[in-house]
């Protein structure tokens, strides 16, 4: 995973994790402010129902207690008490009792319980109510809730009975209230909020009518039933969470202690909801804008910060290719503008280093030049100026031997010229090394023809030669004349390694990418600080030599696209590998 | 000495203003209000008798009484009538009527009788005897010879007529009379009070109140049966029907709801007509209803009961005949004006003194099979027995008409209403307006 990704990585975690902890904090904190402020209005309207049903109890009470103690009502009492009463005068005498007082319910019971009138089921008349002829002390009794029948179903009332009395005659007036519509419409709802009225046992209504769909409030009713005592529960009208409503019911227990039903305050959470949603959707705006965000600044920041890391990378990676002359153009004043400085110090001293040391290695090389150049020269020299003195003193002391000795010194110092113009020769090819002229060559057909030319001088030294070549081995592109010197350098060295005999193995082999060619030998071995600067020009192992056969060879492998190696060890011979494509 | 001069002088004046008082006298236009809506005027509605006549008519018995006919003969076993005209007798539009004309209009109101004229007489001659002529000819008033003229018909909401100055029984006190149709009841009561009306129909309940302040209340005789009628073509179950006609409680219905007007009936003929209503068990058998809707499936207990809220308490009986049945087990929604109910509160007028004629009117205005005709009181029973076998139908109350009559209306001679409810409103004269209301 890149510097880049990680950091992109980091900066969202960090975004999103800010976000969801910010928003959860606002959605928890929204959600109890919404809680605290629903239980608030919820409570305010549980006070608003008692103090109105309070209100409308005393009402009741008043009105019924009017009517019972009212002229006409008297009359009537009087006129029923007679022998020859008929009470189908008064039929139609609660109606318009129940319109004056603003009763929904007005029933004039007679002192046997016969219902002499109804105001809200006046079909009922002479009918039965036996129930108010159980008791005497109406007049002292609260109002209370009662189930009333209607001619199409069953009302729940607040009623209240008082007995209107004239001696000892007395009627019954029987007056309510219906909890209805009208009695819901009479309360304030904030937005959000609805009452609806239970009446037991199936009924729900709000201000407008009939709910139709209760199945939700079903548990809520049922834990009604059994504790009777007010109850707050969360209702799901649908799987949309913004359907759900919060209810708070306060029974409505008959004077029995009967449920005859229940308040129930209705809080919406549609807003709460929707004010989640809307909070979430922000929290996602502001989670993929910090992505976003996220994402610019980590790619600004990484620019900033990667791009001079990069360039120390590639820095490096020239310098490792060879190129010291990289300099990273990196010009902030922080830690990488400081690795980045150190680094182009480093190059740069690198630069000057090598510079000397090339410089100390050429002054070096001219030295061993020297040196060679003198030891070679010295060696030829020595005879050259022996051979002249010795001329010089055949003439001046022995003039009848000086033709026989000037014969003499003159072939001697022809052949110490010889071998000047041989030394010079060799440095001068050294310093001609021409470029490989490329043609298709039989590897072992060149190894065998080279190696002819040393039997001779390999008998001489005691020396096997041993040939493993590959049979079938393919033709490659080389120059046969360098290589050939090449072979021949090689097994120059191998002989001269073996003064005492040994064994000179050629192997020749296929290769995945060409061939290779080792030539090995049987001699005392080298060390490894001689095997390092072994193809150093001008070094050699031997008293004798220029020290240019291996670095002809390397030469020549190098100018072949190939590669040269050596493995030695003191006492275990040397092997040269060559690899040619 | 003087007070003996002035005493008699003072109680000669007060006879005068009394006997000026009660003194019939001519002039006033009569305003009267009803509820029915005629499309056109109708020569069998209670107010035709104002317009048209027939040859005979039938006084408060039910016996026939000369009218345009002065006297009539049968003879052949009353195969032969002969109807001898009023004379001097004057058409609305002031031709005489004649022979020839009487026997064209009767030739067309019956058909199946010989009808020719004889002079100044009608001859009516038919196969077998037809002793019930003289009541199908009281029933059959064609000419326009009445105590008023039409003067105008608003369809539905309003008929005037003028005093005929040549009628033939003298011009009636009234100039003329204005009828609002279409007037509900409710509003006509409180127009008798207000004055705006003279003579206003009156539901049972108001009665107290349109007798008040010196108004009177006319009625005519239980002329208008309130039934429960089963839909026709529905196959109701006969425990139901039997069920529900039990369970009715026709006498609270009658004392409360009806002011003990009119008469409870489990029969289609009142009492007074037939004189064998009694005989219909008219209590209700609660323990049975309650049985026979015990023995039906839940659902087929629910019924669906419908009025007409024109008809005088028919909400108040519908609503009462439900609290009823649901004592019996039956649960019964009521609504006005209902057409697919399984049951609805009609109200059948008896249009014929007849008990035979009436019957066959009753059954036919019910959709009822015509009954067989009947000779004997035994024989009418019997039919109307059958005709209620089934409970299809389900008598509650027989109800007069009931008028509340403005305290300036004054009546001279023989009722206002008839017995079956006719306007005789050529006996009705006008006094002085009670102060503070209008004329």
């Amino acid at each position: 995973m890149t510097f880049r990704t990680r950091l992109l990585l980091v900066f969202a975690l960090t975004v999103v994790t800010a976000v969801v902890f910010v928003g959860a904090i606002v959605s928890t904190t929204t959600r109890r402010a919404f809680e605290r402020l629903n239980a608030q209005r919820v409570a305010a309207l549980a006070a608003q129902f008692r103090q109105e049903f309070l209100r409308r109890q005393r009402e009741i009470a008043r009105q019924v207690k009017d009517i019972a103690e009212a002229d006409a009502t008297r009359d009537m009492v009087i006129a029923l008490s007679r022998p020859d009463a008929d009470p189908s005068v008064y039929v139609d005498a609660a109606q318009p009792l129940a319109q004056a007082h603003n009763l929904d319910f007005l029933e004039l019971v007679s002192g046997t319980g016969s219902i002499v009138s109804s105001a809200q089921w006046p079909a009922r008349f002479l009918y039965q109510e036996d129930w108010v002829t159980r008791r005497d002390d109406w007049d002292s009794q609260e109002p209370f809730l009662k189930r009333e029948e209607l001619p199409a179903d069953t009302a729940l009332a607040l009623i209240s009975v008082h007995a209107a009395r004239v001696a000892d005659s007395k009627m019954f007036v029987i007056g309510g209230e219906a909890l209805d519509r009208d009695f819901l419409s009479s309360f304030v709802l904030p937005a959000g909020m609805r009452a609806l009225l239970y009446r037991a046992p199936q009924s729900i209504i709000d201000s407008s009518g009939p709910v139709r769909q209760t199945a939700a409030l079903t548990p809520l009713l049922d834990e009604l039933r059994k504790g009777r005592a007010e109850v707050t529960r969360t209702v799901a009208w649908s799987s949309d969470a913004a359907s759900a409503e919060t209810f708070h019911a306060i029974p409505l227990i008959g004077p029995d202690n009967e449920l005859m039903g229940a308040f129930l305050v209705g809080s919406s959470r549609a807003e709460q909801v929707g004010l989640e949603r809307f909070l979430r959707r922000v929290e996602i705006l502001v989670a993929a804008g910090g992505i976003l965000l996220a994402l610019l600044i980590s790619f600004w920041t990484t620019a900033r910060i990667t791009r001079p890391v990069e360039a120390l990378a590639a820095g490096a990676r020239a310098v490792a290719g060879g190129d010291w002359h990289t300099q990273v153009d990196v010009r902030s004043g922080d830690e990488i503008g400081a690795l980045a400085a150190a680094f182009n110090q480093m190059t740069r001293e690198l630069l000057e280093q090598r510079d000397r040391l090339v410089q100390a290695e050429r002054v070096a090389a001219w030295r061993e030049l020297a040196r060679r150049l003198a030891h070679e020269l010295k060696n030829p020299l020595f005879p050259l100026q022996i051979t002249v003195e010795n001329l010089q003193r055949a003439r001046a002391s022995h003039p009848e031997q000086f033709d026989e000795v000037f014969r003499e010194s003159t072939a001697t110092l022809l052949a110490e010229l010889g071998k000047l113009r041989g030394i010079v020769g060799r440095f001068s090819d050294f310093a001609k090394m021409p470029p490989p002229q490329l043609e298709t060559v039989d590897l072992n057909g060149l190894v065998r023809d080279s190696l002819k030319l040393f039997e001779a001088q390999m008998q001489a030294a005691g020396v096997a030669l041993r040939l493993d070549l590959a049979p079938g081995l393919r033709a490659i592109q080389a120059d046969p004349g360098q290589l050939s010197r090449a072979l021949q350098n090689l097994a120059l060295n191998a002989i001269d390694a073996m003064p005492s005999g040994g064994t000179l193995s050629i192997h020749t082999a296929a290769e995945d990418s060409g061939v290779r060619l080792e030539v090995a030998d049987t001699g005392q071995g080298l060390t490894q600080e001689e095997c390092d600067r072994l193809f150093t020009p001008y070094y050699t192992t031997k008293t004798h030599g220029t020290g240019l056969g291996l670095a002809i060879v390397q030469s020549v492998v190098s100018d072949h696209g190939g590669k040269i190696a050596v493995r030695s060890a003191p006492g275990k011979g040397t092997t040269f590998a060559i690899d040619l494509s | 000495m003087r007070l003996t001069v002035w005493l008699p002088l003072a109680a000669l004046s007060v006879i005068a203003v009394c006997g000026a008082a009660t003194r019939p006298h001519y002039g006033g236009t009569l305003r009267v209000e009803t509820r029915a809506t005629p499309a056109a005027f109708d020569p069998t509605a209670p107010m035709a008798p104002l317009v048209f006549e027939a040859l005979v008519r039938l006084d408060e018995t039910g016996a026939p009484q000369p009218c345009l006919a002065i006297s009539w003969q049968h003879e052949g076993a009353s195969r032969r009538w002969q109807f001898n005209l009023r004379p001097a007798v004057k058409l609305h539009d002031g031709s005489p009527l004649t022979a020839a004309a009487v026997v064209s209009a009767l030739q067309a109101a019956l058909p199946g009788l010989a009808i020719n004229a004889n002079g100044d007489a009608v001859v009516i001659r038919a196969e077998h005897g037809i002793s019930a002529l003289l009541l199908d000819l009281a029933h059959t008033a064609f000419a326009g010879t009445g105590p008023f003229r039409l003067g105008a018909f608003d369809a539905g909401r309003r008929a005037t007529f003028a005093a005929n100055e040549d009628y033939w029984g003298g011009r009636p006190f009234l100039d003329g009379i204005e009828v609002q149709l279409g007037r509900p009841l409710r509003d006509q009561l409180v127009d008798l009070e207000l004055g705006k009306t003279d003579i206003a129909e009156v539901a049972p309940a108001d009665l107290r109140r349109a007798s008040e302040h010196g108004r009177a209340v006319w009625s005519s005789a239980a002329v208008n049966l309130l039934a429960l009628e089963f839909a026709p073509g529905r196959a109701h179950d006969a425990r139901l029907r039997e069920a529900l006609a039990l369970a009715i409680d026709r006498a609270a219905m009658h004392n409360v709801l009806l002011q003990k007007q009119g008469e409870a009936t489990a029969a289609l003929l009142p009492q007074w007509l037939s004189g064998y209503a009694f005989a219909f068990p008219a209590k209700p058998d609660l323990a049975r209803a309650q049985s026979l809707a015990g023995s039906l499936p839940a659902a087929a207990r629910a019924l669906t009961l419908t009025y007409d809220p024109a008809v005088r308490a028919a909400r108040a009986l519908a609503e009462r005949a439900a609290v009823n049945a649901r004592d019996a087990g039956l649960a019964v929604q009521v609504a006005p004006q209902n057409a697919q109910a399984d049951v609805r509160l009609i109200e059948v007028r008896v249009r014929s003194l007849d008990p035979a004629r009436a019957l066959a009117g009753l059954a036919e205005a019910l959709g009822l099979e015509a009954p067989p005709p009947a000779a004997t009181a035994a024989a009418l029973y019997a039919s109307e027995r059958k005709l209620l076998d089934g409970y299809r139908v389900i008598p509650l109350c027989h109800l007069p008409d009931l008028y509340g009559a403005a305290s300036r209306v004054h009546i001279f001679a023989a009722p206002a209403i008839t017995r079956l409810g006719d306007w005789r409103f050529d006996n009705i004269w006008l006094g002085a307006s009670p102060s503070g209301t209008a004329p």
